[in-house]
C-alpha cells in the first residue's frame, strides 16, 4: 500500500534549485511506496504555502520555529549524502 | 570555420529555438550518456517551454508597452525599457545561436580549468551557463559574429569559476555550506564593488558604526517578498499613472484594475514557464555532472551551486525588502534612466546575497551596496538595452508593435556585461584579447596571494589557522 502526503519544496526562486530537489525526491519515494503530492515555493513564501503540508525540504535557510517539520538540505544538488537524505525525508513522511 | 558559423547562425534564425533548441539539447543528452527515452523528453520539453515563455512575454510587454506609451504621453517622462526578468533573460540566452553552444562550452571550460589546476570548483549548475550564455547572445548582437560570442561565454564561463573560488571560504563559513561554492556571474559582479564601498564606509565615522537587525525588517517589508501582491501592487500604480485621465471613472476604474491583474498573472506564469525550461534541462544537467565527475578522478571539490541556496538567509531577504522601494525610486529620479522596473523587483535578494560575508550580515552596509550596483545597474541596462532587445528578436521572441525595447536586472545590470560589450566594440578581437588576458591575470593573482584575496571578500582568519 502506498501512501499519499504533500511535500513543499522551498528554494531562493521557487523554480531553480527547489525543482531539482523535488524531482529527486519525488522520484525516490515513489520507488519506496510514498506518493507526493510536490509544491514549489520561495523561501520567503514558505509561511504562507505551509497549509497542510507533511513535510517541507529546502535549500536554503528556513524561517525558525515552523508548525510544520523541516529540513535543509544540499544533498540532491551536490549529489553527496543523497541516500542519507532520502532516508531522512521517508522517515519524516512515515513517521 | 567561419563559413560554417555563420550558416549555422542562419540556420538558427530560421528554424527558431522553438525547434531546434529541443534538436541540440537531445544530441547532447545522448553525447553525455542520457538514456533516450529521458533526453527526447526533455528536449520536448524545453521547446514547450519556450512557447510557454514566449506566451507570457507577449502578455507582458502588451501591457506594459501600453502602459509606458500612456505614461509618456501623460507626463513626458519617457521609461520605454521595461524590464521582462530573468525568465526571460534566460530563455533568450538559451535561444540564442551561442545557447546552442554554452552547454559543451561551459563544460569543456570547466574541465580543462580542474585539469590544470587552476580551480577547485566544479560548477554542477548547469541551468545557471544561461548567464555566459546571455552575455555571449549581446556579443553576437553587437558585433554580429557567432565567433565572438562564444569567445565571450568561454570568457564569462572561466570568470565564474574564479568568482566561486574567490568567495568560496567566505560564503561557506557564513552560509554554513561545507563544500561548496557560487559560480553565479549575477551574485557574484557586487563582490568588487562591495569590497571598495565597505572600506569607504569603514572611514565614515558614525556611519560605520550603524548595525541593522532583520528580526523586525521582515515583518514590516514581507509583502515585498511575494510577487504576485508585488505584480498587483506595481500594476496598479503604473496602471494609474498611465490612466487617470483616460476617460469617465469606470473607464479608469477597469483599466488601472486590469493593468494590475495582467501584472500579478505575469509575476506568477514568468517563473512557471521557467520552472518547465529547467524540468527539461534536467536530465542533461544530471548527466553532465556525470560526465565531468569521471573525468577529474577523486579530487575533493567544491561543488558549485546556484546562488539560490543563499537566498533564505534573513540578512539576504531583509536587505532586498528594502532594496525594492529604493530601486523603484531609483528608476524614477535617476537623471536620463528610461528602464521601467519590473519582473525583476523579485531577484534582489540575488544581488546582494553574497556581500552578506563581507558585511557581517549588516543589512545597512548590505543596502547601500545594493543601491550603489542597482544605480551603477541602470546605467548598464540603459546602454544595453538595444542589443538586448536585438538579442531577444535573434532568439526569436516577439516584440511588441508599441516599440518598447527590454531589460532585466538579472542580468541586463550587469557592468561585466557592460565590460565585455565596451571592450569587444572599442577594439574588436583585441577586445577579446584584453579581456582574457585581465581574467587570466586574476587567476594568476589570486592564485599567488589566494589568503589576502578570500579575506578582501570576507572571509575570516582564525578558520585557517583552526585549519593548520
Amino acid at each position: 500500500m502506498s501512501i499519499n502526503k504533500r511535500v513543499l519544496f522551498a528554494c531562493g526562486t521557487g523554480i531553480a534549485t527547489s525543482t531539482v530537489v523535488s524531482n529527486a525526491v519525488v522520484e525516490a519515494m515513489k520507488e519506496r511506496g510514498i506518493n507526493i503530492d510536490a509544491r514549489q515555493c520561495k523561501a520567503t513564501e514558505v509561511r504562507s504555502e505551509l497549509n497542510g503540508m507533511d513535510l517541507i525540504v529546502s535549500t536554503t535557510q528556513l524561517p525558525a520555529d515552523l508548525p510544520v517539520p523541516s529540513m535543509v538540505t544540499l544533498a540532491f544538488l551536490t549529489g553527496m549524502g543523497k541516500a542519507e537524505a532520502l532516508d531522512k525525508i521517508e522517515a519524516a513522511l512515515r513517521g | 570555420m567561419d563559413a560554417f558559423l555563420s550558416g549555422l547562425k542562419a540556420a538558427v534564425d530560421t528554424l527558431g529555438a522553438t525547434v531546434l533548441l529541443p534538436i541540440v539539447i537531445f544530441i547532447i543528452a545522448i553525447v553525455l550518456g542520457a538514456k533516450v527515452g529521458k533526453a527526447f523528453r526533455a528536449a520536448v520539453t524545453i521547446g514547450v517551454a519556450f512557447i510557454g515563455i514566449n506566451l507570457v512575454l507577449g502578455l507582458m510587454l502588451g501591457s506594459i508597452g501600453d502602459v509606458a506609451q500612456a505614461i509618456v504621453t501623460n507626463t513626458g517622462i519617457h521609461r520605454d525599457i521595461v524590464d521582462v526578468g530573468w525568465p526571460s533573460a534566460a530563455a533568450i540566452a538559451f535561444g540564442s545561436s551561442v545557447g546552442l553552444w554554452v552547454i559543451p562550452i561551459g563544460i569543456a571550460v570547466n574541465v580543462v580549468l580542474l585539469l590544470t589546476r587552476m580551480t577547485r570548483t566544479l560548477n554542477v549548475d548547469v541551468w545557471n551557463f544561461w548567464h555566459f550564455a546571455f552575455i555571449g547572445s549581446l556579443a553576437v548582437a553587437a558585433t554580429g559574429s557567432l565567433a565572438y560570442g562564444l569567445v565571450v561565454a568561454a570568457l564569462m564561463a572561466a570568470l565564474s569559476l574564479l568568482f566561486a573560488d574567490w568567495s568560496a571560504r567566505a560564503v561557506q563559513k557564513f552560509y554554513g555550506i561545507p563544500g561548496v561554492s557560487v559560480p553565479h556571474l549575477a551574485s557574484a559582479q557586487i563582490l568588487p564593488i562591495a569590497i571598495v564601498v565597505n572600506w569607504i564606509i569603514e572611514r565614515i565615522p558614525g556611519i560605520n558604526k550603524i548595525n541593522i537587525s532583520t528580526e523586525t525588517i521582515e515583518r514590516r517589508f514581507g509583502v515585498f517578498g511575494e510577487p504576485v501582491v508585488l505584480g498587483l501592487i506595481i500594476g496598479l500604480v503604473l496602471g494609474v499613472i498611465a490612466y487617470y485621465n483616460a476617460g469617465d471613472f469606470g473607464t479608469v476604474l477597469s483599466k488601472v484594475l486590469q493593468t494590475g491583474m495582467t501584472l500579478a498573472a505575469v509575476m506568477l506564469l514568468l517563473p512557471r514557464m521557467v520552472k518547465i525550461l529547467m524540468e527539461g534541462l534536467l536530465p542533461v544537467s544530471e548527466a553532465a555532472q556525470e560526465f565531468v565527475r569521471k573525468r577529474t578522478g577523486e579530487r575533493e571539490l567544491l561543488v558549485g551551486l546556484d546562488s539560490a541556496i543563499l537566498i533564505g538567509h534573513p540578512a539576504a531577504i531583509s536587505s532586498s525588502l528594502i532594496l525594492v522601494p529604493i530601486a523603484i525610486i531609483l528608476s524614477v529620479i535617476l537623471p536620463g534612466n528610461r528602464v521601467i522596473l519590473f519582473a525583476d523587483l523579485a531577484v534582489i535578494p540575488f544581488i546582494v546575497a553574497l556581500t552578506a560575508p563581507l558585511m557581517r550580515g549588516n543589512v545597512f552596509r548590505m543596502v547601500i551596496v545594493g543601491t550603489v550596483t542597482l544605480a551603477v545597474g541602470f546605467y548598464v541596462a540603459n546602454a544595453l538595452a538595444p542589443l538586448f532587445t536585438t538579442a531577444a528578436v535573434d532568439s526569436g521572441f516577439k516584440m511588441p508593435e508599441n516599440a518598447v525595447q527590454i531589460t532585466s536586472v538579472v542580468d541586463g545590470f550587469l557592468w561585466i556585461s557592460y565590460a565585455v560589450i565596451a571592450a569587444i566594440r572599442g577594439l574588436g578581437a583585441a577586445g577579446l584579447a584584453l579581456l582574457a588576458a585581465i581574467i587570466a591575470a586574476c587567476f594568476w593573482l589570486y592564485r599567488r596571494n589566494t589568503l589576502a584575496w578570500e579575506r578582501a571578500a570576507g572571509a575570516e582568519d582564525d578558520e585557517v589557522e583552526q585549519k593548520g
